[in-house]
């Protein structure tokens, strides 16, 4: 058994696999260099010389054991978490997702306009010449002409087929787009420039019509500026992001590109109205809501743990019922309950005979959820109380019995302080765990009710963490820089929570 | 008669009220998986309608790709459980049991790093597999192999903690005994560690199972395709999305996810509890 750790045959097999993974590394590192994904190719180059130094060499022992965690643990969590930060100091929104190469790229593709007249031609797409080519039929001079981007070949409307429209359907040495060509036609010709005359180009709209146009912003790389060759308009770079006129800086160019705009996001969080005043309410409500539910949650668990504190008959069989909404997968309760308060169908409204719209309105959204957390939550105090108070030793209570104290007395003054010193990591780290407890916000309420038409940004019963996931997932504008900061937020506030709770119970004192 | 009623008497009432009230929404959803009318609805308690018929349409409906759902979240929450409690023991022993330059940085690093939320990255861990997707599609966004990958970097820094934490309550002399006979510490790690560990390996990669089977926005995200997404988000999609309200077949497929669940749960109650207890609470 012990030679299985020694010999050659372990040290091939060990090679064997430690060289598989890094050869499949190895592909992933060269397709994300291709794709310029520097840091990520650097990770995975990183990851191989580790795995292969520690694996096949004996430089250290505790690195072969930690090294995959500590891996995992880089790749998948540290360095979202450091992605975050730095996300949080972007202007990284709906309108400045690409980067700015990819911006000035799109603001120049887009930066045209059609001529005085609004000249526009009936065309057909195709190739010439193994070239993309459109076939332009000016049906009111009656001319007709192929276009490449570099060439514009006049031709004889004699030689062409032209239907009763007076558009060319087909011409000599222009072959028609196959259906597997047309597939790809959205990419290979929209953004394509067909020769016209002087600066004039023709831009497609859709496959068939071609409009005569003209560039009108030009990128100046040096003074990194766009001109407006017609109005005469300068955009210069506002440093967050845009293109805009300086001196007006709602007059900015589409799209942006994500810009640092360093502690912006944070500051926004203080000063923008619209921001400030919805986060401060959503803010009180998390804090409620996580307190609430610690308090009612302990509270049924600790008299439910004090009820069975003896042998009573049926006890197992109770504390079996008792847990079952503590086993059963909690995302499975949430929607189970979510259909219970439904106004019409739901089984709450018909055991009371009322008609609530329990969603519909911030009160009884609210009762709602603390009242669903309850039911998910009280079985774990249960289970914990009934730990704890097993734990407090009888010599305890037996003495104060003895110097005369009555039970509530003994309960008051003996069991619940020494409960609560058991208890209070978990009830806060319960807190903890509530204050971010997503799930059952989105899946039973959505957050809501909510004003949508009135623009209000956070529902009545959304938290802080459902509220950041709207701003970085919503609807309407995206802005993954303002969600990370305040996500950023939310971790000190619970890491300081998290903190005190690991100080109360004493772990960080254990460290050698 | 006086004094059991003092006694006994309310705690029998008490219990049995809240036992009935964790049992109502479990009974509502039995009766209504049973009932073909596809509400939440409490018309009689006693059920009158006894039909397989949302059960049946879970498995033959061809447009409800239940089946591959269920093997879906077996496969990610199995995979998950069982790969990140295998490295994270491993890394969980040589912080408790080896010495080397910044143990102690790197174990205050890991209880930082196990209590920031997954779900604050969220919008991170999202930008950065969309971009892994331009280059490897094979594990990028939309993958169940991304999925597992996140799930497993996520489930690391808490087993890693649990485990070490385990780790620690062996008497070190075992292995001090084991090395004195000349054992390495890769064979103190199989011969010693990993025998007297098995019970609390299994209940963490228990609790890691059913964390992931439960995860449900990360799975929501990620899982595009009707035919990768795991039981949870197809679920919640029943009644909230396409099939607008189905009640019947969403109740009867939550039971069928949930009973094996429940059942592990309960059997294994104990070791489950001593597990949370040590560490943190059900996500």
């Amino acid at each position: 058994m012990t030679s299985f750790f020694t010999g050659k045959v372990s040290f091939a097999i060990k090679l064997v696999v430690v060289l598989l993974v890094s050869a499949v590394l190895l592909t992933l590192t060269q397709s994300a260099f291709a794709q310029k994904e520097y840091f990520i190719a650097g990770f995975l180059a990183i990851t191989i010389f580790l795995l292969i130094l520690t694996y096949l060499s004996k430089i250290s022992i505790p690195l072969k054991f930690f090294l995959p965690g500590i891996l995992l643990l880089v790749a998948f969590v540290l360095s979202p978490i450091l992605y975050t930060v730095t996300m949080s100091t972007y202007n990284y929104k709906t309108g400045n997702i690409v980067s700015q190469g990819e911006a000035i790229e799109q603001v120049k593709n887009r930066g045209f306009e059609s001529d005085a007249n609004g000249t526009s031609f009936d065309i057909k797409i195709g190739r010439y010449e193994m070239q993309e080519a459109i076939l332009v039929s000016d049906t009111i001079n009656k001319a007709y002409f192929i276009s490449t981007v570099n060439n514009r070949i006049p031709l004889n409307a004699a030689d062409l087929t032209i239907n009763e429209y007076g558009v060319a359907e087909s011409a000599p040495n222009f072959e028609t787009l196959s259906d597997a060509d047309m597939a790809k036609a959205d990419e290979l010709y929209s953004l394509k420039r067909f020769k016209y005359q002087d600066e004039y180009f023709i831009a497609l709209e859709g496959f068939e019509v071609g409009v005569v146009s003209r560039q009108v912003l030009e990128f100046d790389e040096a003074k990194d500026q766009f001109k407006n060759v017609i109005t005469g308009d300068i955009y210069v770079n506002n440093g967050r992001g845009n293109y805009a006129i300086a001196g007006s800086p709602d007059k900015y160019l589409e799209p942006g590109w994500r810009a640092p705009i360093w502690f912006e996001n944070y500051t926004k969080l203080f000063t923008d109205k619209r921001l400030r005043g919805p986060l401060v309410s959503v803010f009180i409500w998390t804090v409620t809501f996580a307190t609430l539910s610690v308090l009612t949650t302990f509270a049924l668990g600790l008299i439910l743990a004090l009820a069975l504190n003896k042998p009573i008959r049926g006890r197992r069989f109770y504390r079996s019922i008792l847990i079952l909404p503590y086993a059963m997968p909690s995302i499975m309760s949430i929607l189970i309950w979510g259909g219970m308060f439904n106004t019409e169908f739901g089984a709450i409204n018909n055991l009371l005979g009322t008609q609530i719209a329990w969603f519909q309105s911030a009160l009884f959204a609210k009762f709602a959820i603390i009242l669903v957390n309850l039911w998910l939550g009280f079985p774990y105090f249960y289970l914990i109380s009934s730990g704890a108070l097993q734990a407090i030793p009888s010599e305890l209570l037996e003495a104060a019995a003895i110097d005369g104290a009555n039970p509530r007395q003994i309960f008051r003054r003996i069991t619940m302080p020494l409960l609560l010193q058991i208890l209070s990591p978990l009830l806060i780290a319960s807190f903890a765990f509530n204050f971010n407890n997503f799930n059952l916000i989105y899946l039973l309420t959505g957050g809501g009710p909510r004003a949508e038409l009135d623009g209000e940004l956070a529902g009545a019963t959304d938290i802080l963490i459902s509220f950041t996931y709207k701003i970085a997932f919503g609807n309407s504008i995206q802005d993954l820089g303002l969600a990370s900061a305040i996500s950023l937020v939310i971790f000190v506030l619970v890491a300081s929570i998290s903190m005190y709770g690991l100080r109360k119970s004493k772990v960080l004192e254990s460290f050698e | 008669m006086n004094l059991w009623l003092r006694n006994n008497a309310w705690r029998h009432a008490l219990v049995i009220f809240v036992c009935l009230f964790s049992l109502f929404p479990l009974y509502l959803v039995v009766i209504s998986s049973f009932n073909s009318t596809g509400s939440l609805r409490l018309d009689s308690f006693i059920p009158r309608e006894f039909s397989f018929a949302n059960y049946k349409m879970l498995f033959t409906d061809p447009t409800i790709p239940y089946m591959t759902w269920v093997k879906n979240s077996l496969i990610i929450a199995g995979a998950t459980a069982v790969l990140s409690v295998t490295i994270g023991s491993a890394s969980a022993f040589a912080f408790s049991r080896l010495y080397f330059k910044g143990r102690k940085t790197g174990i205050q690093l890991l209880l930082l790093v196990q209590m920031f939320p997954a779900i604050l990255a969220i919008s991170a861990v999202y930008v950065i597999m969309e971009r892994v997707y331009t280059f490897a599609p094979s594990i990028g966004l939309g993958t169940q192999a991304g999925l597992l990958l996140i799930y497993l970097g996520g489930a690391m820094g808490v087993n890693i903690w649990l485990l070490k934490g385990f780790v620690d309550s062996i008497p070190k002399e075992l292995d001090e005994a084991a090395k004195i006979d000349g054992a390495s510490a890769v064979q103190t790690y199989w011969l010693i560690f990993m025998p007297l560990a098995a019970p609390v390996l299994a209940v963490v990669a228990l609790l890691s199972f059913i964390g992931t089977f439960n995860e449900f926005i990360l799975a929501r995200l990620f899982l595009v395709d009707m035919e990768a997404r795991t039981v949870a988000v197809g679920l919640q999609q029943f009644i909230g999305g396409q099939y607008s309200e189905n009640w019947g077949p969403f109740a009867a497929g939550s039971i069928i996810a949930s009973v094996p669940i429940v059942a592990i749960f309960l059997s294994l109650q104990k070791y489950i509890v001593n597990g949370l207890t040590a560490g943190s609470v059900k996500g």
